[in-house]
């Protein structure tokens, strides 16, 4: 960090109550500063202050956050090295001529550096995006422009993040072959399917390492092995490993892989796309301007951005042991909870090659979508951001195998750094009082717990 | 430089323990309640004269950081806290 900051070292007793007072008195200049203002007082209930009403659901404060598999907190030790870049040094790092662009290019220099070192590669290999969606968008349409003439078939699975789909379903319409290889029902893709489905024309293999709605961990070193030894480039969404998982790109051998910050306690709106250089990996750039980040992906890199991403790959790093040992304590308790008070809870996806911190059950006989209106405490979601628009469930469910209504059940929790112990108590007394209660009006719990097979029932038709 | 004495080491750790008191945000504070007690208590293991300097001096800058950030979340305190620090009902 540059020590030319002044920083005062000691905010003294008397200042921290002063600004505690002045956040009162200040009114908010700006527009959404006064509309964040009118929304939150418009939504406190006037018979019981201190309650948020919002969709017409009433809950007395702030949900606990089991969701770090949509997004995170960020840090507080890198808001602390973004800050800077939006108070004074706010520079364009593109601009050569003064000490602003020079502070600035500094700064994402030093970032770079950051998330080479997380993944164990060059900063020389390292572009800057606008999140693990772009890196995803340039690896696979990028990749495949580039390479058109000679290689027309892309191998990925059916379980990958929906902008890795969408790409390939846009090369589709191009005239490009993709393979979408089924997985088991343990969410693992089977390398021999990989084997069978390469052809002399394949020239890209997607498979993302941890997945984000059942968190399971592919065979991401042997998945490399086959590639190399075919000569075919491996691209990865490491969106969700990055900081929780060991992620070394010279162990997997990939050629491209992409990066998220905002899941790993990092502000929105950057990401990274690791490109190898030995041997050289070219893609087609999907951002055409100004030629940044070496011509692969023109605009302005967002300085604070990059800062942020940086801190949060070096915080990460340094306590990817801590923490990850701190949430497998906290999977173990969710878990044993869970199932201590209920039967019928099935965990989606392989329990052994799995994150600890993503953990996706299915409660039988129980309506989805009830089960988390009930649990409004509680900040979960079932199945993955990008999809829960629809009404479907989840492909990635369809893709295991998992039954329909099984599927409509499924909730994910996500635990990361910041989740307590006594959250996963609360979450657990939650959800159990929940689904105790919807079971208790469910006439088909009732049939099963008299025996009688819900399969065999012949139901009758009007 | 010296190693720090055992009344500074004391001194750093209630540090951090108050400025993580002074955070609005029920799961930052208890993160760094937490991280704390876990580090010093892996750290009191540490022997050697350099990486204990190294131990206190790293647990020093984050003092400052945490003490920035304090203010910082304060200033932003939502109105309604989390429903962990609201005592249940049910």
């Amino acid at each position: 960090m540059s020590s030319s900051l002044r920083r005062t070292t000691s905010i003294s007793k008397t200042i921290a109550p002063a600004l505690t007072h002045l956040k009162t008195l200040i009114q908010p200049y700006s527009a959404t500063a006064v509309a964040l203002e009118s929304s939150t007082s418009t939504a406190y209930n006037e018979e019981e202050p201190g309650a948020i009403s919002m969709k017409g659901v009433k809950i007395s404060g702030r949900p606990l956050y089991l969701d770090m598999q949509a997004t995170s907190p960020v840090d507080p030790r890198v808001l602390d090295a973004m800050l800077p870049y939006f108070v004074s040094h706010y520079g364009n790092p593109h601009s050569r001529t003064h000490l602003y662009g020079w502070e600035s290019e500094q700064a994402v220099e030093r970032a770079r550096e950051q998330v080479a070192a997380s993944i164990n590669a060059s900063p020389k290999e390292i572009v800057f995006t606008s999140g693990a969606t772009e890196s995803n968008n340039i690896s696979v349409k990028g990749f495949m422009r580039f390479h058109k003439e000679s290689k027309r078939h892309v191998i990925t699975t059916q379980t990958e993040h929906k902008c890795v789909l969408d790409s390939c379903r846009h090369l589709q319409q191009q005239g490009f072959d993709v393979t979408y290889l089924p997985v088991g029902s343990d969410g693992l893709v089977k390398l021999s399917d990989l084997e069978a489905a390469i052809r002399p024309d394949t020239g890209l293999v997607s498979i993302m390492t941890v997945n984000n709605e059942i968190g399971v961990v592919q065979p991401m070193a042997e998945i490399g092995q086959i590639c190399k030894k075919h000569g075919i480039v491996l691209h990865t969404d490491a969106a969700q490993a990055l900081g929780k998982i060991p992620v070394d790109v010279q162990e997997i051998g990939v050629g491209l892989m992409s990066l998220s910050a905002h899941k790993i306690y990092g502000p929105k709106g950057v990401g990274a796309l690791y490109i190898r250089r030995r041997p050289r990996v070219r893609v087609e750039p999907q951002m055409s301007g100004g030629g940044q980040e070496r011509g692969l992906r023109s605009g302005t890199v967002p300085t604070p951005l990059a800062v942020g991403m940086g801190a949060a790959c070096e915080v990460a790093v340094k306590e990817m042991e801590y923490d990850s040992k701190h949430v497998q304590v906290l999977q173990q308790r969710l878990l044993n909870g869970i199932r201590s008070r209920l039967d019928g809870v099935v965990i989606n996806g392989s329990e052994e090659h799995r994150y600890w911190g993503n953990l996706n059950l299915s409660f039988a006989y129980v309506e989805g979508e009830s089960l988390l209106m009930g649990l409004k405490e509680v900040a979960v979601s079932s199945g993955s951001a990008c999809t829960s628009a629809s009404l479907e469930p989840s492909y990635v469910l369809r893709a295991l195998g998992v039954d329909e209504d099984m599927a409509h059940t499924s909730i994910r929790f996500g635990m990361g750094r910041f989740t307590t112990e006594e959250e996963i108590d609360r979450a657990v007394e939650l959800t159990v009082n929940q689904v105790e209660k919807l079971r208790e009006m469910s006439p088909l719990y009732e049939m099963v717990k008299d025996g009688i097979d819900i399969k065999s029932i012949q139901w009758a038709q009007h | 430089m010296s190693s720090p004495s055992r009344t500074e080491i004391l001194g750093l750790f209630r540090s951090l323990l108050k400025t993580a008191r002074k955070f609005p945000d029920y799961n930052i504070r208890e993160y760094m309640k937490r991280r704390t007690i876990d580090g010093f208590r892996q750290n009191s293991k540490l022997t050697d004269a350099p990486s204990v300097s190294s131990a206190f001096l790293d647990a020093n800058s984050q003092l400052e950081v945490a003490k920035r950030q304090a203010v910082v979340y304060t200033l932003y305190a939502p109105p309604i806290k989390s429903v962990m620090e609201i005592k249940s009902t049910s």
